[in-house]
């Protein structure tokens, strides 16, 4: 049998980087996407996501890999995704009008026989009411990750399959696809596959706020979570892969928007959910956890402070600020001078009267009171605590996620604070 | 939290304070005039907010410009006669409000509007009072907030001490002058329970910081740390230099506790520092030794 030709509309960050893995697998892509300049970018190798081994597989796999922004061109294809991000606001609620005008624009060009797969996405209901027969309608779960996307589309752990009737065998082709990957193939009915996609992400976030909650408690105890931590992950229950890790609240904008969809149908459905405003609140109060150190550490000991911060991104290995807890700090700390740095995100993203930007992170932490690590960067876990100090005018390093080596911080007369372990100390 | 009409700090024309004779209105109006902004002061001998005729006194008096200081209160509030009293003072201040609109409301309410659970109190925590004083500013929020159309902004403060504090309840203001008579201090059970102390300056100076910015929305007022009721003797005690006992009493209440996250309060106003709680007892108890000489 042939190998499927698969398109992918909407070529953001979802639609690229599954088009490239698809590719990878030795099927035949064309990418399509509206905005000509964007097509005609990715075309010329400018990809404008940032994934750790994306350039090279593009590039790799440029010869099955086709992009256009003719909607026409779809017609070629077996399957087509549905692959646009969708956009949320700041409470997390979803813009569909995107997606649902892209939908518009394929199912005109879809072949007689081609499969239509949404994989952006969506809140449960959405697919069953597209106005398209449902034996080639299918909703399938992504599970992106910004910073890991390729990796997680390579090697996927299994595929959630939305489906009309999931005793009815999925499409040859659409089978084919799937299996090349090689994984558990789950089909459910597409309400279970929507929730089963949101579920994933309740769970990720129930995990986070328990170490979030418990990092808090550490903190003022006496106890260190990180050692907390590979207790629990060496148990079969909880889990080595668990969001143990503490953090600066929920951020990047796909598990906030799945929290609200839940909040908003159970306010519907009058489900129970009061967990989940209980995770928003925790969310909420650790995003503030670096403003307050602040203020109780180095504001009362310097009364005008220089602030280097390292990290802008909402996360490490991304160019995304979504509901980034670095971004939030700065608009707090108007008042006094920073200087920052990260490798990815320009210096024109923090919005502060008084920025500097730097070409790197020690030129960031030249005369600085307290460096404060914002995004853990793999880059900055090799910076030496010492060299650090050497630059700095002042002694406070603020690590929220461990990126240092907290006995080399303190061999380096720093003052060191992170999370989940009190004082200085850790 | 609180936003700013005025990003950069602006002094209003001038200020009227409804309840200006009091422990906090008084504080406002020292701190308001400390930084030069006109204030007109309202006690109850310019208009008694019980009077069925309150609402026109008081609009006669205001201007289109002013910034209105509601801080008159029947505290605390213990009953159900107090609490319609004081709903009443606050229709009269909205029907003042609705004959003559004016630029700017500060209301001055309580941390008691929080359920007593809610730790660690934030702005966002689910207001559920256990108390009628509670209920009392709880209520009144909701009515400036739902019948007034002037730019609001409401203060719950934690409990406050001060030298002038004209009350004498259980607490730093009780503990200091039994230690400066050299009486010993009783103390609920243990005294375990923690509280979030605030001087009564800072309650001040946050409300000229949000009039002066024109802002909007609410602010808890507490200092982020709490200290246990026998933790505060023991300093009440160290600070007069007398030999004053602290002893325990059989506990006839559970222990609770309060804790406040002021994150908000770091945002609206950054460079805003509270007083450490030594150092407000202390300055208390000088106040209150040259008052007394």
């Amino acid at each position: 049998m042939t190998a499927a030709v698969v398109g992918f509309a909407g070529l953001t960050h979802l639609g690229l980087v599954s088009a490239i893995a698809t590719a990878s697998k030795g099927f035949r892509v064309i990418g399509y996407d509206t905005d000509s300049g964007r097509v005609a970018d990715i075309g010329a190798g400018r990809l404008p996501v940032v994934e750790p081994d994306l350039d090279n597989l593009a590039r790799d796999n440029a010869a099955r890999l086709s992009y256009t922004d003719r909607s026409g061109d779809l017609g070629a294809c077996d399957i087509v995704y549905i692959a646009s991000d969708v956009p949320t606001d700041d409470r997390g609620q979803s813009d569909l009008t995107g997606i649902s005008a892209l939908i518009g624009e394929v199912i005109p060009a879809l072949g007689p026989k081609a499969v239509l797969c949404i994989l952006c996405q969506v809140p449960p209901g959405f697919t069953r009411g597209l106005p398209l027969d449902s034996t080639r309608l299918y909703y399938q779960v992504e599970t992106l990750v910004f910073g890991r996307a390729v990796e997680r589309a390579m090697q996927p752990e299994r595929f959630i399959v939305g489906c009309a009737d999931p005793a009815r065998p999925l499409p040859g082709p659409y089978l084919g696809l799937l299996s090349a990957f090689g994984c558990p193939i789950l089909p459910m009915r597409y309400e279970s596959a929507e929730l089963a996609k949101i579920a994933i992400n309740c769970c990720l976030v129930a995990s986070v706020s328990v170490a979030n909650t418990l990092a808090d408690l550490s903190e003022r105890i006496g106890a260190d979570w990180h050692e907390i931590a590979p207790a629990l992950r060496l148990d079969r229950r909880i889990g080595a892969y668990g969001y143990l890790s503490p953090g600066l609240g929920i951020a990047g904008g796909n598990l906030e928007r799945d929290l609200a969809t839940v909040l908003h149908l159970s306010a519907t459905t009058g489900s129970e959910a009061s967990v989940i405003a209980a995770f928003l609140a925790n969310s909420a109060s650790r995003r503030d956890w670096v403003l307050r150190l602040i203020h109780s550490e180095v504001l009362p000991r310097k009364a005008n402070p220089t602030f280097a911060i390292l990290g802008l991104a909402y996360k490490e290995n991304t160019h995304s600020t979504k509901n980034s807890p670095s971004l939030a700090l700065i608009e707090n700390l108007h008042p006094w001078r920073i200087r920052v740095y990260d490798p990815v995100v320009p210096a024109s993203a923090a919005r502060h009267p008084m920025v500097t930007g730097a070409t790197n992170a020690v030129e960031a932490a030249e005369g600085s009171d307290a460096v404060l690590i914002m995004t853990p960067w793999p880059q900055f876990r090799s910076l030496a605590p010492a060299e650090l100090a050497a630059v700095m005018a002042g002694r406070v390093i603020v690590d929220p996620f461990r990126v240092l080596e907290p006995a080399a911080a303190r061999a380096a007369d720093l003052s060191y604070f992170t999370l989940g372990a009190s004082g200085s100390a850790a | 939290m609180l936003t700013h009409k005025n990003q950069n700090p602006q002094k209003p024309a001038r200020v009227v304070i409804i309840g200006a004779g009091g422990f906090v209105g008084g504080a406002i109006a020292a701190q308001l005039a400390k930084e030069q902004v006109p204030v007109l002061g309202i006690t109850r001998k310019e208009v008694d907010l019980l009077q069925p005729d309150a609402g026109k006194t008081l609009a006669a008096k205001l201007r289109d410009d002013d910034c209105v200081v509601f801080v008159s209160a029947l505290a605390p509030a213990r009953n159900t006669a107090a609490l319609l009293k004081n709903l009443m003072m606050a229709e009269h201040v909205i029907a003042a409000l609705a004959e003559k609109p004016v630029a700017h409301l500060v209301y001055v309410s309580s941390d008691a509007v929080y359920e007593d659970a809610a730790n660690p109190v934030t702005e966002r925590s689910i207001c559920q009072p256990s108390s009628m004083h509670g209920m009392m500013h709880a209520a009144r929020e909701l009515a400036l907030r739902n019948e007034v159309k002037v730019p609001l902004a409401i203060l719950r403060p934690s409990l406050l001490y001060g030298e002038n504090d004209p009350h004498n309840g259980y607490g730093p203001n009780r503990f200091r002058r039994l230690a400066e008579k050299g009486e010993a201090i009783a103390l609920f059970g243990e005294g375990e329970e923690q509280r979030d102390h605030v001087y009564v300056d800072d309650v001040a100076r946050l409300a000229a910081l949000a009039i002066m910015h024109r802002s909007t929305g609410i602010l808890n007022v507490a200092t982020g740390s709490s200290i246990s009721f026998r933790g505060i003797a023991e300093l009440v005690v160290a600070l007069s230099g007398r030999p004053t006992e602290v002893r325990g009493t059989p506990r006839q209440n559970p222990i609770t506790h309060r804790h406040f996250d002021i994150s908000e309060c770091l945002k609206a106003f950054p460079q805003f520092r509270y007083t450490p709680l030594r150092e407000g007892l202390a300055r208390a108890a000088r106040t209150s030794a040259r008052t007394v000489s």
